[in-house]
């Protein structure tokens, strides 16, 4: 390998660092930025008490057993309250495949974090609201 | 003065806290600088995939095979989809089988993408290691697009695929295939062309065909050695659509060693294989029929299974991948599955390639084989 093409060579690596240095950064600030979520993204569900009959099908196709129900619990007329324990889910989609009846959907909210373990698990009034309070961090607000 | 080099020899464990050992542990016995055996372990990563499959019914069974390997989800999901196919005897409408083709072909590139980067990181080209796992992320985006999640997808089903395409899809997988093309190139120069990783692959982890047969390789590493050995050619699926295109399948003929392959032969050929994937995918996608998914009467039909028994395989980014299932008669759950990952051969193979390497190669033979441990413990 003589010096020519050694210099050839530090010259080709030096050129394609050089191009990638003006690159814009592909990561972005979360939680500062948010990024897109498509429509169909696998977040947490929404349960829509309305519509539920009681039919426990999502809690037949669970395959971790995260969804729990409970058919005393009636607010409408058959419905039912479900509990789901987000530190089992694995976002398979299964359950909202297995609700015939438009009852139970996934969100595009993918951040699910939590101080307490006990707070993963959504309960009727978590589960059937969107709505949450913003979390505070060092005296900031985030969401 | 007489030495005894077996007085000399050390015996060290590869793994499983060394950080490019993935979780895997290998002992290694080093006389000075150069590795006299080799020992794979494999049951660092042990879940017991096949037993819980077993507890688990039809629809859910593609979960567990995805999980063993997330990179190629789409392919690994699929030999557990088609056994229950077989032996449900469902037909899959030509829409989904075309769609699965395109996806399938589209989670190989992202999984060699994310080799790359993995196996240069290896050889301390950490340049490397971030390039192609940008380019990974707009295949990310189209997956997530697609189905909803980056990962873990779960899009096929026994019977059909579960989420259709629109136009979003399409935009965000011909953004991706646009950017790869666009940085094959680069790519290529950077590492075939670069000094460092030059003298680092070459004549390293060097294997002939027969041998590499005898292991059970397959795929890539044993289509660089110049066997054109690809199930997506010799046993064409019913259900997929790879005569559909117009495709060779890509091997590797280096001059300097005719019918062996090094780690270099294998990078070359992972990029072949990318450049056949992207033919593939191009041709394909204009070509996708109108129709619909699934069909929802034979999605019924997943339900219980009759009794009997099939052989699901598929041509992995790794090589093989194959799954056997055994029902019983209107059983909800397999009786029996049995997973082949193709990365549990060429882990074993190591004992024969590694010794009287150089402890700094063995790292290198090991990534040329593009191994996941999720595949050799189940
Ligand atoms: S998404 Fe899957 S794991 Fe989560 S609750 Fe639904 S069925 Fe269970
Ligand atoms: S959410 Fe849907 S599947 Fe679950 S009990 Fe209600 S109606 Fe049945």
């Amino acid at each position: 390998m003589g010096f020519f093409s050694v210099l050839g060579d530090m010259f080709r690596i030096f050129k394609h660092v050089f191009r990638q240095v003006f690159v814009r950064p592909f990561t972005s600030l979360y939680p500062f930025e948010d990024r897109y979520y498509p429509e169909r993204t696998r977040g947490r569900h929404i349960h829509i008490r309305e519509k539920c009959t009681a039919c426990s099908q999502c809690v037949r196709a669970c395959p971790v057993v995260a969804i729990r129900i409970d058919k005393e619990d009636k607010m409408y007329e058959k419905d039912a309250a479900l509990y789901f324990d987000y530190s089992r889910c694995i976002f398979c989609g299964l359950c909202v495949e297995a609700c015939r009846f438009d009852s139970l959907f996934h969100t595009p909210i993918v951040d699910l974090s939590e101080g307490e373990r006990d707070d993963l698990l959504y309960g009727p009034d978590k589960i059937e609201t969107l709505e949450r309070d913003p979390l505070e961090w060092r005296g900031r607000r985030f969401r | 003065m007489k030495t005894d080099i077996v007085d000399d020899a050390i015996e060290i464990w590869f793994g499983p806290q060394h950080v490019s050992a993935h979780g895997w542990a290998t002992k290694l016995t080093l006389v000075g600088d150069y590795i006299v055996e080799c020992d794979p372990n494999a049951g660092y990563f042990h879940r017991s995939a096949e037993k819980v499959m077993e507890f688990r019914n039809f629809r859910q069974g593609a979960l567990i095979m995805e999980r063993l390997c997330m990179l190629e989800a789409f392919l690994a999901e699929y030999p557990y989809v088609t056994a229950v196919e077989k032996i449900a005897g469902l037909e899959v409408p030509e829409r989904a089988k075309v769609m699965r083709t395109i996806m399938m072909e589209a989670s190989r590139i992202h999984s060699l993408q994310f080799w790359w980067g993995q196996f240069a990181a290896e050889l301390g080209l950490f340049t490397m290691l971030l390039w192609p796992w940008v380019d990974r992320e707009f295949f990310l985006d189209a997956f997530e697009e697609l189905s909803g999640s980056r990962h873990a997808v779960s899009y096929n089903t026994p019977g059909g695929v579960k989420y259709d395409f629109n136009e979003g899809v399409i935009a965000k997988l011909e953004r991706a295939m646009d950017r790869i093309e666009d940085r094959l190139p680069k790519f290529k120069d950077m590492l075939l062309r670069g000094p460092t990783f030059r003298v680092r692959t070459q004549g390293i982890g060097q294997f002939t065909a027969e041998q590499g047969l005898k292991w059970g390789l397959s795929g890539p590493n044993i289509k660089a050695c110049g066997v054109p050995m690809d199930l997506r050619k010799d046993d064409p699926d019913p259900s997929l659509a790879y005569d559909m295109c117009d495709w060779e399948v890509p091997t590797v003929h280096n001059e300097d060693h005719p019918g062996e392959s090094d780690a270099y032969d294998r990078m070359v050929q992972r990029f072949l294989e990318v450049e056949t994937s992207l033919g593939i995918i191009k041709q394909l996608l204009p070509q996708v029929p109108d129709g619909p998914i699934i069909d929802p009467k034979h999605r019924a039909k997943a339900n219980r299974l009759p009794e009997g028994e099939a052989y699901g395989r598929v041509e992995g980014t790794r090589g093989v991948t194959t799954l056997w299932l055994k029902t019983q008669d209107k059983a909800q759950t397999p009786w029996r599955a049995k997973i082949r990952g193709p990365c549990f051969s060429s882990y074993y193979s190591l004992k024969h390639l590694v010794p009287s390497s150089k402890f700094a190669d063995f790292i290198v033979i090991f990534g040329s084989l593009d191994p996941y441990p999720g595949w050799w413990d189940r």
